[in-house]
């Protein structure tokens, strides 16, 4: 399955980076996620929960943030468990400045599914994984503009 | 005599099957019985580092949770049937397949774990708490793939994932000499896809060890009990045969998948003697997914060649085929024997060669499906064929004509020796085609689709097949390689009172043999068919049998009975003499009674029976009792043919594929029950269009389904299918007594050809020179044929 696309920001690159290296901020605005606990440097446990169409699963799992070049790029490791099947991803990230108060963020990467949720839906996953993705992203620019807000 | 053959007798068992009386494995509940549930393998290719089963242990109603290491080195695993070897002379390699892995999971659904509890529900819920610990390595799932350099390895013991590398026919340097002197050549690269058999009814296994009789009984949803008892206790469990009774009670549909000794069987089995209570594992539909041998799965190249006047000089094909993660019971023998030996087709080919490559790759295993090998032969040449007549512009119909083997009837003339290893046993090959183009109506047809401007592209196609069936001589098929016979058995009851029992080795799985073989019996015996019964599926009454599959039951099983009705007769026809007072010799038996020929002396069938079990006044000498059995092992394949045609309408904008009208002729030899055998035609028709337009089993790149439940797997449905066209011509077969070919197949084997090359005829026709839409023919992927 692949995920891939990009959303512009109205915050510098630097600004960019350190919400995304938020974990609280990150907690909130991804979509499923009830717990995101951080477990070492860069490494968090989490549980998910997520519905799509007919399958849904409460999902356990670790998430790595590596390969970290401030404020350009960086990657995430995903392994996600569950009864309904398992999760395997990578997802890389690049942050590029577009000019002082503007920065793009480029997403692309690959999960490996297995279990129920491989030969269940598969086929619409790939699709329903970027709106989630998207989603992401949106929370965070509505929490960057409250934040700029106040 | 001929009361009842011939004539489209209602199914007698349809008024279990339709009322919901039907009784399945599932339905089958016994004291004590606990409930089993697999634990199975995520990943496609993992090493298990590790089992936890502290967990699940401790979950409500767990008895046991049995894993790999809990089974004794002695039990290696399900056995495979038939041995296919390299064609350098070295053995085809047989790696294990164990009943749950030790160290390594091959397959998504590979068996990890067992977990007995006294509900399903609790079964299900303690293995979902079975924890696993898997290091994944890389998979592989394609054929070809799999026997590149560099490729995920399945077995150790497999380099280069090859099972064997076969070939058949004339010598390779005779076809290409042949070839190069052809006048056009037409090549073709393509795919014959995976599909899943889809039997309604889940494979199901109850294992009972009763401790009182030292004496196991397995009911399994199978076609073939003597066949999974001989398999279990002489290669997996050594368990003596005598102390095993393996029930197989009524089973919705197989379609193949239900041939083959799976691993489930001899767990529940052995494990019930371990546990000491009886056990039912019950597959739910994603296992059925996962784990029902799958079918087709070719990759191939092949090439026809033609001199200037459209015959055939040579033919080369070149396939890979995919085994899956372990060899099941006869996947050896499918894309060679059932496959290879095909490739005649109906047509007088001088050269032929044809090289399978067969692979293990990192899937569910591949076996029989219905038609097993011969629809993809068939596919094969009938693709080839049909778009040769396109490249030549040349009439599709007329080129077959041309190339079709001359009549025969097996009995003046001698039957047809093929370059590949078969003598057909009669075959007449032009009326099919004719009939099939009159009931096109095929010149308007034409006509009609030179006029066609509304955006629609309007195709035919054509399938012209063979197959050989009613699985066979035993000993030409010990010769290739089978590990058992093929023969069938059969034994007549005659009770005291002129009733009939007849068991029969065959096993009914939706084909109707309780009627169809209850009008054999009926009419050879000149009694009422509601004085017959037809037992089948317990190892325990039925003496012996071989099973249900090949299109078989009625060409071999049929035949079995018919020779045991001759010694019922031949018994009887004694004691009718004695009763008589007359020579046996002047005696002749019509209507079920026995006359003394010229006069209007004679005595019925029912006083026979009777004095057969009451001897009072008896030929002396003459055993008591009317009760015989025969083997019955033919002397050849039978040859079913046929012609198909599909017309489609394909739209130009989306790519959409319209099956609008769908005509076949077959020739299945004399037929019994006309009705039955349209049932079998029609549902055969059904798969085979599945194939082509909807269905197809896809695995990612790390080797897991990604389509497997019904959401994601599109089966044909009612409204998918045109009212199908049928018609038949009768050419009987020359060896068995019943003059039968076989029917099961047919439909599924001439079909799928039909609607590729309808659509490949649209496309062409409408100026896309289109030679190949994969199928399924999405419309997507005929959009995309036209449009690149």
């Amino acid at each position: 399955m692949i995920v891939e696309g990009t959303h512009t920001f109205h915050v510098s690159a630097e600004q960019l980076w350190n919400y995304l290296m938020d974990p609280e901020v990150l907690a909130k605005i991804t979509p499923g996620v009830s717990q995101l606990e951080l477990v070492g440097e860069d490494q968090y446990k989490t549980v998910s929960k997520i519905k799509i169409g007919p399958v849904k699963g409460a999902f356990t799992g670790k998430l790595h943030v590596i390969d970290k070049d401030q404020p350009h790029s960086f990657a995430i490791q995903m392994e996600q468990l569950s009864k309904i099947g398992n999760a395997h991803a990578r997802v890389d990230m690049a942050i590029k400045t577009i000019d002082a108060q503007n920065a793009s963020l480029e997403f692309n990467g690959k999960a490996n599914l297995s279990g129920l949720i491989a030969r269940t839906g598969q086929r619409v996953l790939s699709g329903v994984a970027n709106v989630i993705i998207k989603e992401v992203f949106s929370s965070l620019e509505e929490h960057i503009e409250e934040q700029n807000i106040t | 005599m001929t009361n009842y053959i011939g004539k489209s007798v209602k199914r007698v068992e349809d008024k279990r099957f339709i009322t919901g009386q039907g009784k399945y494995t599932d339905d089958i509940k016994l004291n004590g019985m606990m409930y089993g549930y697999f634990v199975r393998s995520p990943y496609a290719h993992a090493i298990v580092k590790s089992i936890n089963i502290d967990r699940a242990s401790k979950m409500p109603g767990v008895n046991k949770i049995l894993v790999g290491a809990d089974i004794p080195e002695a039990i290696a695993g399900v056995p495979c049937g038939w041995q296919v070897d390299f064609k350098n002379g070295d053995t085809m390699k047989e790696p294990p397949h164990p009943l749950l892995v030790r160290k390594k999971v091959r397959h998504v659904g590979d068996g990890v774990a067992f977990v007995v509890a006294e509900t399903r529900a609790q079964a299900k819920d303690a293995a979902d708490e079975v924890d696993v610990d898997y290091e994944i390595l890389d998979a592989v799932t394609c054929p070809k793939k799999a026997t590149e350099e560099g490729a995920a390895q399945v077995h150790e013991d497999a380099p280069g994932n090859l099972c064997f590398d076969w070939e058949l026919g004339n010598p390779k340097d005779e076809v290409a000499a042949a070839m190069a002197a052809a006048a056009h050549v037409t090549e073709l690269d393509f795919s014959n896809q995976r599909v899943v058999p889809n039997a309604i009814e889940p494979r199901s296994a109850i294992g009972h060890y009763d401790t009182a009789y030292d004496k196991y009984t397995l009911y399994t949803s199978t076609q073939n009990p003597h066949l999974i008892r001989l398999l279990m206790c002489a290669f997996v469990l050594g368990i003596p045969e005598h102390k095993v009774r393996v029930i197989g009670p009524d089973v919705g549909g197989g379609f193949g998948s239900k041939i083959f000794h799976y691993a489930e069987e001899a767990l529940v089995t052995w494990a019930s003697k371990e546990l000491g209570c009886p056990i039912k594992w019950t597959a739910d539909r994603s296992e059925s997914f996962l784990t029902d041998a799958h079918g087709r799965d070719h990759v191939s190249n092949a090439k026809m060649g033609f001199d200037s006047e459209g015959k055939i000089v040579a033919l080369q094909a070149y396939t890979y085929a995919n085994l899956g993660a372990y060899l099941s019971t006869f996947a050896p023998a499918v894309p060679t024997y059932l496959h290879g030996t095909l490739m005649q087709g109906l047509y007088t080919t001088p050269k032929i060669n044809v090289d399978v490559k067969a692979a293990f790759t990192h899937t569910c295993a591949v076996d029989a499906y219905r038609g097993a090998g011969r629809p993809e032969a068939t596919y094969l040449l009938e693709r080839l064929i049909d778009l040769a007549a396109l490249e030549m512009d040349m009439d599709p119909a007329e080129l077959r004509f041309k190339n079709f083997i001359p009549a025969f009837d097996g009995v003046e003339q001698e039957g047809y020796t093929t370059q590949v290893a078969l003598q057909y046993d009669s075959g007449n090959y032009d009326p099919v085609l004719k009939r099939a183009l009159e009931m096109v109506g095929y010149e308007e047809f034409r006509k009609e689709q030179a006029a066609q401007s509304n955006g629609k592209l309007l195709g035919i196609g054509f399938s012209t097949y063979i197959e050989a069936c009613g699985i066979a001589p035993s000993a030409v098929v010990g010769a290739l390689g089978a590990r058992a016979g093929l023969f069938e058995v059969a034994q007549v009851r005659v009770q005291p009172t002129g009733k009939v029992s007849v068991f029969t080795g065959a096993h009914s799985h939706g084909q109707g043999h309780e009627t169809t073989f209850a009008q054999i019996v009926a009419d050879r015996m000149g009694i009422g068919i509601d004085d017959v019964e037809i037992i089948h599926g317990d190892s325990d009454s039925v003496a012996f049998g071989m099973g249900t599959y090949g299109s078989r039951s009625l060409a071999v099983g049929g035949s079995a009975i018919v020779n045991s009705i001759d010694k019922v007769l031949e018994k009887g026809a004694k004691i009718a003499a004695h009763l008589l007072e007359a020579s046996a010799d002047d005696l002749e038996y019509a209507e079920g009674k026995w006359t003394v020929k010229g006069t209007d002396k004679s005595v019925s069938f029912g006083d026979v029976s009777l004095t057969a079990y009451v001897p009072h006044n008896y030929p002396e000498g003459l055993e008591p009792g009317l009760d015989f059995n025969a083997f019955y092992d033919p002397a050849n394949f039978t040859y079913p043919f046929g012609a198909h045609v599909a017309i489609v309408e394909v739209d130009k904008e989306t790519g959409e594929v319209k099956l609008k009208r769908f005509i076949a002729v077959d020739d299945v030899g004399n037929v019994i029950n006309p009705m039955i055998v349209d049932g079998q035609i029609h549902g055969g028709l059904a798969q085979g269009i599945g194939q082509a337009m909807h269905e197809g089993t896809v695995y990612d790149e790390t080797g897991q389904l990604i389509n497997g439940s019904y959401m994601d797997y599109c089966m044909p449905r009612a409204d998918d299918l045109p009212s199908f066209e049928i018609d038949r011509t009768v050419t009987p077969c020359p060896h068995n007594p019943l003059g039968v070919k076989g029917a099961g197949e047919a439909g599924c084997i001439g079909s799928t050809p039909a609607v590729v090359n309808a659509v490949i005829d649209a496309l062409w026709k409408g100026g896309f020179k289109v030679k190949d839409v994969p199928m399924p023919m999405t419309p997507e992927r005929v959009w995309t044929a036209m449009n690149n």
